[in-house]
């Protein structure tokens, strides 16, 4: 069975919306990028589930009542699918926009957009906020400084003691 | 019957009616949430002694299945229905004056996670768990602390494309049946879901629904988010959310995907999250993100003895989730006081000796000590496992014995340092309520223990119902006799 063509390009337009979406993701470090990406990621994987109830020349899924006679004959798009991406739109908006409504908070509290510098400082405020001198836990690779780190909760944490 | 669509209704309309009564009374917003969780408590204490003799299947609206959206209760799903009121009111946050928002939260978290353990239908369930989520990410996000936004947006991000995997297994396993109801999936899944798709979409769903219930590779925000939010919620997170989660997921399971790898699969992602989480625990420094990761490596336990097939699996799986449900929630609780380093709790027993051998009450139960509930829990887990000769079970008879010794190297080194003789304490004092939460815990541990017989045979009647799917397939559609005519119409 082979495709036709025109279904081949929406489904790679589909799977490669959700890749980039997945690469942009995992690849910026800009929190606001990363939203976006999610955006795209929600919108590919949308996309791919009105595919699912897709006919090529289907019609919208209403019985007329001069059809009723031969419905066999009528090839008719699945309605469910749609329904369920409305659903699935209208909730990916209200995590976006939460999500936005996060950033501005972050970038009014930390001053930046760089997750990996958002990271470190959550790190080092739940280090203090703990009062525990060495970085919690063996840190993934992928902590930038954990000397400074250190270095920066033993001094917070004397500041305090003095305080 | 039908009045179990409250429990979803009324905590949802008490949600969004919340914040505009608050306008004219604060007083009466907050009375009106509380009253709606009390009778939410009465509504399931009512229908209790009939889903008892009877599950039932509620057809929403009248449109029956697989139409229609159901809700079906069984003794599982009322037992959890009803643990979600009771923990709300439990963890409610009594003890400072906050917002009327973050009261209209938590009615908006008991909404929608009793909606996720009710549905019986696969897309209401993707529905109720985003409900779920944005209800945690905004309750993390109005604790007020700097580090709980950027906590809450981290998991944010990791919550919604963990949401976007679980729509795309949904995708596929619509493709692949045509139907989301859960009963009617059952049905087909033998002819259409027995293969690499079915499995795929298994894979995603559980990606999807373990960033709720920290499975391993998707967990990263627990210890960020329990450290950054106040215990009441941790311990609500840690330990009724992520519960419900591990249901839900079990339900799909046992329904849709019977093939052995579905559960090797989580067999193996359960062991993964019991050895990372004990490890990296044995590494915390402080006792919230001790508790943290201890509580990874416990949801790790839960998923393994769920993946055994047969009702020994089940059994240890309900007896150990129930009594993580329990204990962590006390631990946290106790946290309230303790946080901080746990070099601050040092000489602590001479100052509050009580509290401490509460602690060490609920850490052997946590441990599996005989002959506390813990133990049980474990000891069937083990034996379950050795009933398998799969190498993955076999690698989780080595796996969980060998994570049993590193807890017990984690905690008793903390009860080392709590009986220590010198007192550089630093700790604050515990909340009253926190304590008598955590003492009426230890209680319950203690009443389990006498009273094992019945409790057991409760435990195998629950495990009987979570495994039995003809049973689900009958109850919601009581036209078929046997699954197999249903199979037979269905075609």
């Amino acid at each position: 069975m082979s495709m036709p063509a025109i279904e081949v390009v929406l489904y790679t337009g589909a799977i490669g919306l959700s890749v980039i979406g997945l690469a942009g993701l995992l690849l910026h470090n800009n929190v606001f990028r990363m939203l976006l990406a999610l955006v795209m990621l929600e919108a590919g994987v949308n996309l791919l589930l009105i595919l699912a109830g897709f006919r090529l020349a289907g019609v919208a899924p209403i019985i007329l009542p001069e059809q009723m006679h031969n419905l066999s004959a009528i090839t008719m798009n699945d309605p469910v699918p749609q329904a369920l991406v409305l659903t699935a739109i209208v909730i990916g908006v209200g995590v976006q926009a939460l999500g936005l409504a996060l950033i501005m908070r972050i970038k009014a509290q930390y001053g930046t957009l760089n997750m990996l510098k958002i990271r470190e400082q959550l790190e080092f405020d739940l280090a203090v906020q703990a009062e525990v001198s060495t970085p919690v836990s063996a840190h993934s690779p992928g902590s930038l400084a954990q000397g400074r780190v250190r270095r920066h909760v033993s001094e917070a944490i004397t500041q305090k003691d003095e305080q | 019957m039908d009045n179990i669509v409250l429990l979803v209704v009324l905590p949802l309309l008490a949600a969004f009616l919340m914040p505009v009564l608050a306008r004219f009374s604060e007083v009466v917003a907050r009375v009106l949430g509380l009253s709606v969780l009390v009778f939410a408590i009465a509504i399931i204490i009512n229908v209790w002694p009939q889903v008892n003799s009877q599950a039932t299947s509620i057809a929403i609206g009248g449109f029956m299945p697989p139409i229609g959206i159901s809700f079906y209760v069984d003794q599982v799903s009322i037992l959890f229905a009803l643990a979600i009121p009771v923990m709300v009111l439990l963890f409610w946050p009594w003890q400072r004056k906050t917002s009327i928002r973050e009261y209209s939260l938590m009615m908006l978290l008991t909404a929608s996670s009793s909606g996720l353990v009710l549905s019986g239908d696969l897309f209401n369930i993707y529905v109720f768990y985003e409900l779920l989520a944005v209800a945690s990410y905004s309750l993390i996000a109005v604790q007020g602390r700097a580090v709980s936004i950027a906590a809450s947006f981290r998991y944010l991000l990791m919550g919604s494309v963990g949401s976007v995997m679980m729509l795309l297994g949904i995708a596929i396993i619509y493709t692949q049946t045509g139907t989301l109801n859960l009963a009617h999936l059952s049905l087909l899944a033998p002819l259409h879901l027995d293969n690499m798709a079915g499995l795929a979409a298994f894979a995603l769903i559980l990606v999807g629904m373990g960033v709720k219930a920290e499975l391993f590779p998707v967990n990263n925000w627990v210890p960020e988010v329990y450290g950054s939010v106040s215990s009441n919620l941790a311990a609500l997170m840690a330990g009724l959310l992520s519960k419900l989660a591990v249901i839900v997921v079990v339900r799909i399971m046992v329904l849709l995907f019977p093939q052995p790898e579905a559960m090797q699969l989580m067999a193996m992602l359960g062991i993964l999250g019991v050895i990372t989480g004990e490890l990296v625990a044995w590494r915390a420094r402080d006792f919230v993100r001790m508790l943290s990761f201890s509580s990874i490596g416990q949801l790790g336990l839960i998923f393994l003895a769920f993946s055994i097939p047969g009702d020994t699996g089940m059994m240890a799986g309900i007896a150990l989730a129930l009594h993580h449900m329990v204990v962590k929630p006390a631990l946290f609780m106790l946290a309230t006081g303790w946080s901080g380093s746990l070099e601050n709790l040092s000489g602590v027993a001479r100052r509050s000796p009580l509290t401490v051998l509460l602690f060490v009450l609920l850490i052997l139960s946590l441990l599996g000590i005989p002959p506390l509930p813990g133990f049980w829990a474990k000891y069937l887990l083990m034996v379950g496992l050795a009933g398998q000769d799969s190498a993955v079970y076999t690698l989780g008879m080595i796996a969980v014995p060998l994570a049993m010794i590193v807890e017990i190297a984690y905690l008793f080194r903390l009860v080392m340092i709590m009986y220590r003789k010198e007192d550089t304490v630093k700790v604050k004092a515990h909340s009253k309520w926190g304590l008598a939460i955590a003492a009426s815990a230890g209680a319950a541990l203690i009443a389990i223990v006498l009273q094992l017989q019945p409790a057991g045979d409760k435990l195998t009647t629950l495990a009987q119902q979570l495994s039995d799917r003809n049973y689900y397939i009958m109850t919601v559609f009581p036209q078929f006799h046997t699954a197999e005519t249903g199979m037979q119409s269905i075609k």
